[in-house]
């Protein structure tokens, strides 16, 4: 399953200071995690903790101390780590999560949903958003090299239930071949007596914002080694990875827009249309942050309209990345019309019909109908 | 950024780091609470009268350090062997263990280091007679030799004069090989008196030696014990086939063929009824308990009690002897009543009174009357002050007569071996300090463990702790952080199968194994104690806290300790004190 592909990678990584704190749907990593330190196949210290907030203040505190670290964890957890979460990046750890897409409550549930991570956008961390358990497995592995290029934290980010408890195969790659694609971490700077630094002083204005601007051009060299690792991991694994995966778009009118485990579902829509005769193609988002919008731009440069299809919601705007693909559009003097539609909140099912829904209305209009379409909703239950 | 004569790079670092350290800033300034490394009492040491350093030798034993640990033992304790087996152990009744899960079996763990230090060959050293001042004992009892041995420790003369043949006291002529086997016990008496004790054995003072004799010891200690059988006073105690507790005892001990009928009765509730009644299970009699009030009020050690109830021995309980019964010149019988229990009396157990008419009659063969002793004390000169058959002492054992001290069973209701063991430890304290004219009630409190009498004989010989001295605060189970410890199962005690009991007197309890003894000592919290668990050491958020070089103990950098307490409250055992800063 998909949380078991994340020990692996971890493993594979040989981290070496894990702290996480349980939470359904996320609970098997840590649990194989635990195990595999007490049985000895990982050499990590395995630190028990009593919240989310102290097991990424652990993994700070371990991070400076020059340790490759991991937690993992999802939606309540994620959002009660927020204040570490900018923590991590300014103090420029490159610490790796997992976060399983959950739904926030009240209204408890379990189910899928990406508001949890997406809502944490400006802290600063990468997302990767994943769509099988090979590339859940993949995907942790490119996060810590990426991570450690950059010194940027990193979130490997996937669907709760759709992937997190859905065993398919996936291909553990050797040990040897890990080792060569991800070698020892080695911080510019870290925790040593012989040493002595100030780490995270009291910094005034005359210096803040150069720290920060170092911070935003991370984020550019991040991108830059993202696309370097994806591609290298190809001639070792044979498999690649790019921020923006696309499925028959070469001659495509109407791109569909999406990311997760919603995909998946997307590709078999798209050859039902192709079928059909309808040019339509789809782009899949892996990277959310740093967000890919110079290739977005270019991609599509010669498409009229876009569908984004987003299992997400930012109260009073929408979809986030109907949100941020129309931000990167809007200075592109000729850019797609955007039609944006918000589907399977809370773990509700996204079937080849609503994503087919979504492509008809996209076609049958010209300009979008509303400022977002929700799909599959049950009108008639709602008090207007 | 600021810095001092380094380097100062033109660009920024990639992290927000200063590359100037923070030693210039003394955070020891902020400081209002400062932190101390202070051992405190574990309550366990409190709890055994002799003071016992338990938490110690336990640390010593999980260590592997075994004959540490039985030294350790030894400077406050002559008798670790024999008090691992009889001891009824209130140290464990204050263990905090006790109110966690289950106390430590700290008694075990005293037999099984003193049995291995013997296996091992070790010895207490003889110690060199330094004093010319002689003391005289009277009694071989353990609270007699506890002051014999610990003044010979201090370097003193000792004569021991004994009434009976042979040393031992009560341990030889009432507690049953079955509890206590004579080789343990011949083995450690050998050793006491080999440190070279002077014993005359057949000595009795108010028959063959007296006062005027005693003349020329600078100190007297009276240690002759309780062992007059208190009697029945109903028609038909002189029947023969009845006996009196200790004359059974004294007479079974001793090797002497003991003639008895199949059913056996014993009147009683204390130990001595427990011992006679499993001693008459091992001569294949069925022996009969009778107590006039409940098992509630037994004054018997529970675990005894429970012992004898698993071996067979049947109690009838709220019954009282009117008249023991007669057949052809040989006990037949005794008629009894039925008692209930009434106002509580001035021990605080309900009376028990007799229901009108309820006379019945048991049957027996035997009657064995082990109603408690008294101390014979006709040989005591005029000024020696005596209050309800007691030799009258002030708390530490001195009498009314100078130069003249008493102890155990003859002084105190508290009819204990470990009891007589610190009585006589405490005697020889007192004896020390008026030879040396020492201030004994200015320096108890330095010596002192816990409030019930109990000192360490090793903070009086100044035997460094690790250089530091322990403070006389007890500390309690809830001034420990619990969070560093999980439940763990006590020990089984391994001891002789139920069907085996009856073939002979061999102990009933076995001596743990080593394996066994580790695991339980590694049970102990270690209340009040630094054992450099190293937890202070990891959690101080500033760094001031350093390892000794010797490796035991650490040291804080006050330059640098902030006060915020993380040590004291993290620190499992509570070794660390807080206290207002003094500037
Ligand atoms: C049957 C029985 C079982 C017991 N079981 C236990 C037990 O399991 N655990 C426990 O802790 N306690 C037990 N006790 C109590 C314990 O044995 C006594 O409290 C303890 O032995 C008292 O020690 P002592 O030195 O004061 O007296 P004793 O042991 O009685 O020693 C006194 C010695 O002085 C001698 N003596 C007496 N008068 C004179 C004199 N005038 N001149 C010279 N010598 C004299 C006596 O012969 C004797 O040897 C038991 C007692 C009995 C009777
Ligand atoms: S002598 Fe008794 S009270 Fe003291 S430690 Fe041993 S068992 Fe406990
Ligand atoms: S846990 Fe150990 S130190 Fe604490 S009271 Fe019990 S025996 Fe003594
Ligand atoms: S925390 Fe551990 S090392 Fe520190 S004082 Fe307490 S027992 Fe000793």
């Amino acid at each position: 399953m998909g949380n078991h592909a994340v020990s692996y990678g971890v493993m594979l990584a040989r981290a070496q200071v894990i702290a996480a704190y349980p939470i359904t749907p996320q609970t098997q990593v840590v649990e194989f995690l635990s195990e595999m330190c007490a049985d000895g196949r990982l050499a990590a210290k395995f630190i028990k903790v009593e919240s989310e907030h102290s097991a990424l203040a652990c993994c700070i505190g371990a991070a400076t101390a020059g340790c490759r670290t991991f937690t993992a964890t999802s939606a309540q957890g994620l959002a009660l780590m927020h204040e570490l979460l900018h923590w991590a990046t300014a103090a420029r750890l490159p610490i790796v999560m997992a976060n399983v897409n959950r739904a926030l409550a009240p209204g408890w549930n379990i189910w899928c949903d990406q508001t949890d991570s997406l809502a944490q956008r400006d802290t600063g961390w990468m997302q990767f958003y994943c769509d099988s358990n090979q590339e859940i497995l993949d995907s942790v592995l490119l996060a810590y090299r990426v991570a450690e290029k950059s010194l940027l934290p990193a979130m490997v980010v996937y669907d709760a239930f759709y992937l997190s408890h859905t065993s398919e195969p996936v291909d553990i790659p050797e040990q040897e071949e890990v080792d060569a694609f991800l070698p020892p971490f080695q911080p510019p700077y870290f925790l040593d007596t012989d040493n002595p630094r100030t780490f995270y002083p009291l910094l005034g204005p005359e210096y803040y914002m150069e720290f920060r601007y170092q911070m935003e051009q991370a984020m550019e060299k991040a991108l830059k080694a993202f696309n370097e690792a994806g591609t290298e991991l190809k001639t070792i694994f044979g498999r690649e990875y790019h921020p923006i995966e696309y499925y028959r778009c070469e001659d495509a009118e109407l791109i569909l827009l999406t990311a997760g485990s919603a995909a998946s579902t997307a590709r078999v829509v798209i050859d039902q249309m192709r079928v059909k005769g309808y040019p339509v193609g789809l782009m899949k988002i892996r990277l959310f942050r740093p967000f890919p919008g110079q290739e977005l731009r270019e991609a599509l440069r010669s498409v009229a309209k876009i569908t984004v299809l987003d299992r997400n919601l930012s109260p009073g705007i929408g979809g986030i990345f109907a949100q941020e693909l129309k931000a990167v559009l809007v200075n592109s003097p000729k850019h797609p019309a955007v039609f944006s539609f918000i589907a399977g909140l809370g773990g509700r099912d996204i079937t080849p019909q609503i994503i087919q829904q979504a492509l008809e209305i996209t076609l049958a209009n010209d300009r979008p109908v509303a400022h977002s379409v929700w799909l599959g909703l049950q009108e008639e239950m709602i008090n207007k | 950024m600021r810095d001092e004569g380094k380097e100062i790079p033109k660009k920024l670092p990639g992290m927000i780091v200063s590359f100037a350290d923070m030693a210039w800033n003394k955070t020891g300034s902020w400081r209002y609470l400062k932190p101390r490394y202070e051992n405190k009492t574990p309550p366990c040491s409190a709890g055994c009268p002799a003071g016992e350093d338990i938490e110690g030798s336990l640390r010593l034993l999980a260590g592997g350090k075994i004959l540490r640990a039985w030294a350790l033992i030894k400077i406050e304790n002559p008798f670790p062997r024999v008090c691992g087996r009889v001891c009824f152990h209130p140290c464990e009744a204050h263990c905090n263990r006790g109110e966690y899960d289950r106390s430590i079996a700290i008694n075990r763990l005293e037999r099984f280091i003193a049995d291995a230090a013997t296996q091992k060959n070790r010895r207490v050293p003889k110690p060199k007679i330094r004093r010319r001042e002689r003391i005289a004992v009277i009694g071989a009892g353990p609270a007699g030799l506890s002051c014999a041995y610990h003044l010979t420790r201090l370097g003193y003369p000792v004569t021991v004069f004994e009434a009976l043949p042979q040393t031992g006291g009560m341990l030889r002529v009432g507690i049953p090989a079955f509890r206590l086997s004579r080789e343990v016990l011949d083995a450690e008496l050998a050793e006491l008196l080999a440190m070279g004790i002077e014993i005359k054995t057949g000595v009795r003072l108010g028959h063959n030696l007296f006062w005027t004799d005693l003349k020329g010891f600078k100190a007297v200690f009276l240690a002759t014990g309780a062992h007059i059988s208190r009697n029945l006073a109903i028609p038909g105690e002189d029947i023969p086939g009845v006996y009196r507790g200790l004359e059974f005892l004294g007479q079974l001990n001793s090797g002497q063929k003991i003639s008895l009928g199949k059913r056996v009765a014993i009147i009683g509730g204390g130990n001595t009824a427990i011992d006679v009644a499993r001693s008459a299970l091992r001569l294949q009699s069925e022996p009969h308990i009778l107590y006039r009030r409940t098992r509630n009020e037994m004054p018997a050690f529970n675990e005894e009690t429970i012992e004898a109830e698993r071996e067979g021995v049947e109690f009838s309980f709220l019954t009282a002897p009117a008249r023991i019964l007669a057949r052809a010149g040989q006990v037949s019988g005794i008629e009894c009543l039925r008692m209930e229990l009434g106002e509580p009396d001035e021990s605080g157990r309900r009376r028990p009174v007799p229901v009108k008419g309820s006379n019945f009659i048991i049957e027996a063969d035997n009657v064995v009357a082990a109603l408690g002793e008294e101390p014979e004390l006709s040989y005591l000169d005029q000024e020696i002050k005596v209050v309800r058959g007691l030799v009258a002492t002030d708390a530490w054992q001195r009498t009314s007569k100078l130069r003249v001290l008493a102890g155990g069973d003859n002084t105190s209701f508290r009819r204990t071996v470990i009891d007589a063991i610190a009585a006589g430890k405490k005697a020889a304290l007192a004896i020390d300090c008026f030879i040396q004219e020492r201030g004994l009630e200015a320096l108890w409190p330095k010596i002192q463990i816990g409030a019930n009498g109990a000192f360490s004989m090793r903070q009086y010989l100044k035997i460094k702790d690790r250089g530091k001295t322990r403070s006389a605060e007890i500390v309690n189970l809830s001034q420990l952080n619990l969070d560093y410890f999980a439940p763990a199962e006590r020990i089984k005690r391994p001891a002789l199968a139920l069907d085996e009991r009856r073939q002979s007197f061999k102990e009933v309890n076995k001596t743990i194994s080593q394996e066994l003894a580790g695991q339980e000592a590694g049970r102990c919290f270690h209340c009040g104690v630094c054992n450099n668990c190293e937890n202070c050491y990891l959690y101080c958020p500033e760094g001031a806290i350093y390892p000794q070089r010797t490796g035991l103990g650490y040291r804080i950098d006050y330059d640098y300790c902030k006060g915020c307490g993380v040590c004291m409250e993290e620190c499992p055992r509570n070794a660390i004190t807080l206290e207002e800063e003094e500037r």
